[in-house]
């Protein structure tokens, strides 16, 4: 037991050592995982207006009536609303001038310029922009009806406001039939993107990390162990833990820091760490299994990050497979990612329970379990290859 | 002329165990020096249609250190592979302190303490961690570890860099820390396999000096080395080895014999040649004269002894000497002699 934790614990020790792994194990994957969810992550999607011109009336109603419908609005000047539009940084820019602005105070019907972006949701938040300016001009023009029929202003103000209040305003619900927007309904912004990226890196750094396998025999560490009072059992048995070791830390990283850092919810701990545990034995199993048939670490090294893109892009860590088209989503069931994924869905989306994820457990647990043996035999084999 | 250092002179050491019982008391001596700590008989080691090792036998008591002497690809690092328990032999039998060494065996190989001949250490650990490491899959843990660690780091010199990484370190050092972990856990066999491959003068010497001390201290030592140099001034006994076979085995003063235990003596210079071979050729003590031109190359029975009537006969027949070398047959003579050539060859 002590020298199979000694193997063990040294493995750790020399993959953590190396500073290239600190970086793409530890920060790559939270860079990644704040990219993607600022990106393309729940809520991403939210309607951006930028209003450029001096303060005016007019620019506050407007911005006040377009934060009500939840619009983030930017005040800018002209240059850098139409920087921002080329940029895709805003959905629309509204240009003010000061004529706008008197003409608004006067009760005058104004004319007001208006570019949209060039991506696809700014249509719809052009439509927001309409609306909010439609509301204002209306609320301008009931506030003039009222003040032309010799009510001051500052009693006209306020019974417009008990009017609109004492109208029941029509609610819409929007229900969205698609089925794949259903599957990620709950989602928060970086939810999607920490469990993706969990097990693209895991499984990398493990393949990657079988280099320090291959090492030890080029090092004659390999002979030297072997002539301790220790048996091949230990020894394979200590590198199989080492090689979990490395992936579960790594794991336990990445869900602890994008539930601190970025507020993923990874809904029952317990169970999503009981998925992480599998899906790093099988991660380890198969670095086991690289570092045993390959004698050269930079090989080694390029073979994980080639198999680790393949098998995680594959398994639905690049794209969603709720996007995949049927054949592809069937393939994707050949790699573990696919049911760490699944797991992990259930449990982040669905509140799912240990029996709604037993299947993919069952699955994972099957993998580890083959996966083990045969490296565990590889592993050996490799061994007295080495002496 | 080639100088042998002599070991010094080792102290006797007769272990006494006493044991009591319940049905009296009884001594038990043990005479340590006598007692086999390696017997290796028959081993035989075939890869395919190779033979890489033939019918090796030999014997190492306590406090002996013997040489396997051969030049590169002669199977030694097979045989040490053998004894270590790293591979199984196709033949024969390793008894390590009365105990048979297999691969599979664990118990065997608390005994031994291997330093192979590559450099088998973490370049990612620091020397500390290396030796923490090795010290563990030994068995040793806690207070005896850390205790064990710092003796073994003062004992080859390496306690004021124990800290870092061993990839900083030079060839020497290196080797060291490559030894230290071999005796990290007081073995009674170690096994080194040309442990100076590849190190500076001073770090080689230091080396030797370690292995010297250990064996004075009564740990049995088993030694490979295409060295001649280092299998004389360290070993006791001594196997030449060539293509998997001992040649012979002895003491160094053994194999010598097995030369015919002659001496050369060269002798350069000017004047009549030819006339001063013929002289010498008279002489009662030299048994050969031969004649190249530049000087002449005799062999003689003892070339010491003989030297000055040599030179004086000489310098009688018109042959002006200057300069006189006396080359005293070594291992690589009788490696020459055993198979034919040279032992760096």
């Amino acid at each position: 037991m002590s020298a199979m934790l000694a193997i063990a614990t040294v493995e750790l020790r020399r993959f953590l050592r190396d500073k290239s792994n600190i970086f793409f194990v530890f920060i790559f994957p939270l860079l990644l995982i704040l990219l993607l969810g600022s990106q393309f992550g729940a809520g991403s999607g939210q309607a951006r207006v930028a209003i450029a011109g001096p303060g005016s009336a007019l620019a506050q109603a407007l911005t006040a009536k377009l934060q009500s419908s939840g619009v983030v609005v930017t005040a800018s000047g002209e240059n850098a609303a139409r920087a921002d539009l080329s940029r895709g940084r805003t959905d629309v820019g509204l240009f003010l001038d000061e004529s706008d602005g008197a003409a608004f105070d006067a009760g005058q019907p104004a004319e007001l310029d208006v570019v949209m972006a060039s991506q696809s949701s700014a249509q719809a938040v052009l439509q927001q922009v309409r609306t909010a300016v439609q509301a204002v001009g209306l609320e301008r023009s009931q506030l003039a009806a009222l003040t032309g029929a010799g009510i001051p202003e500052d009693r006209a103000r306020p019974a417009l406001v008990q009017a609109a209040a004492q109208v029941a305003v029509p609610t819409v619900d929007i229900v969205d039939t698609n089925d794949v927007a259903q599957e990620f309904r709950g989602l928060g912004k970086f939810d999607l993107g920490a469990s993706q990226q969990l097990l693209l890196f895991v499984f990398l750094s493990s393949l990657t990390g079988a280099a320090t396998l291959i090492q030890a025999r080029r090092f004659g560490v390999v002979g030297r162990v072997m002539s301790a009072p220790v048996s091949s059992g230990q020894v394979v048995a200590g590198q199989a833990l080492g090689r979990f070791a490395i992936a579960f830390v790594q794991g336990g990283f990445i869900m602890a820091g994008t539930a601190l850092l970025f507020g993923v919810d990874w809904g029952n701990l317990w169970l999503s760490a009981l998925v992480l545990v599998l899906f790093c034995a099988v991660a380890a199993a198969a670095a086991m299994m690289v570092g045993s048939v390959i004698d050269n670490d930079t090989a080694a090294a390029g073979v994980g990050v080639g198999g680790g893109l393949v098998l995680g892009g594959l398994g639905g860590c690049m794209v969603p497979p709720e996007f995949f088209p049927e054949a592809l989503a069937a393939i994707s069931y050949a790699t573990p990612h696919r049911w760490a994924y699944d797991a992990f869905a259930a449990i982040q989306r669905q509140d799912g329970t240990l029996g709604d994820i037993l299947p993919q457990l069952g699955v994972l647990a099957g993998m580890a379990a083959a996966l083990l043996l045969l490296g565990a035999w590889l592993l050996r084999w490799s061994l007295s290859r080495a002496l | 002329m080639t100088l042998s250092r002599r070991k010094p002179a080792r102290k006797a050491n007769l272990g006494t165990a006493v044991c009591t019982g319940t049905g009296g008391v009884f001594v038990e001596v043990v005479e340590t020096l006598t007692k086999d700590v390696l017997d290796v008989s028959g081993l035989v080691k075939r890869y395919g249609d190779l033979t890489a090792v033939d019918g090796v036998s030999f014997r190492i008591r306590a406090g002996e250190t013997f040489g396997l002497l051969g030049p590169n690809g002669a199977g030694k690092t097979t045989i040490i592979s053998m004894v270590a328990g790293l591979i199984p032999a196709n033949e024969g039998t390793v008894r390590v302190a009365g105990r048979g060494m297999t691969p599979a065996e664990t118990e065997a190989k608390r005994i031994i303490g291997l330093v192979p001949q590559e450099l088998a250490i973490y370049p990612d650990l620091t020397a500390r961690e290396n030796l923490r490491f090795f010290g563990r899959l030994q068995g040793l843990t806690g207070k005896g570890l850390t205790q064990r660690t710092n003796e073994v780091l003062e004992l080859i010199g390496l306690a004021d860099r124990a800290g870092d990484l061993t990839k900083k370190y030079s060839g020497g050092m290196k080797r060291r820390l490559n030894i230290g972990i071999g005796l990290l856990h007081r073995p009674t066999l170690l096994i080194l396999d040309e442990p100076t491959v590849g190190v500076d003068p001073q770090s080689r010497n230091a080396i030797l000096e370690s292995v010297e001390k250990l064996s004075v201290e009564g740990m049995a030592v088993l030694y490979t080395t295409h060295y001649m140099e280092e299998a004389e001034r360290l070993c006791d006994r001594i196997a030449i080895i060539d293509e998997g076979r001992i040649q012979a085995e002895g003491t160094r003063d053994q194999l010598i014999t097995l030369t015919g235990g002659v001496d050369r003596i060269n002798l350069r210079g000017g004047g009549s040649m030819v006339r001063a071979a013929e002289a010498l050729r008279g002489l009662p003590a030299v048994q050969h004269v031969d004649n190249d031109g530049a000087g002449l190359m005799l062999t003689v029975g003892d070339g010491p002894t003989a030297l000055a009537g040599i030179v004086t006969g000489a310098g009688q027949a018109g042959m002006s000497v200057t300069s006189v070398e006396i080359v005293r047959p070594d291992l690589e003579s009788v490696f020459l002699h055993l198979t034919g050539k040279a032992l760096r060859d």
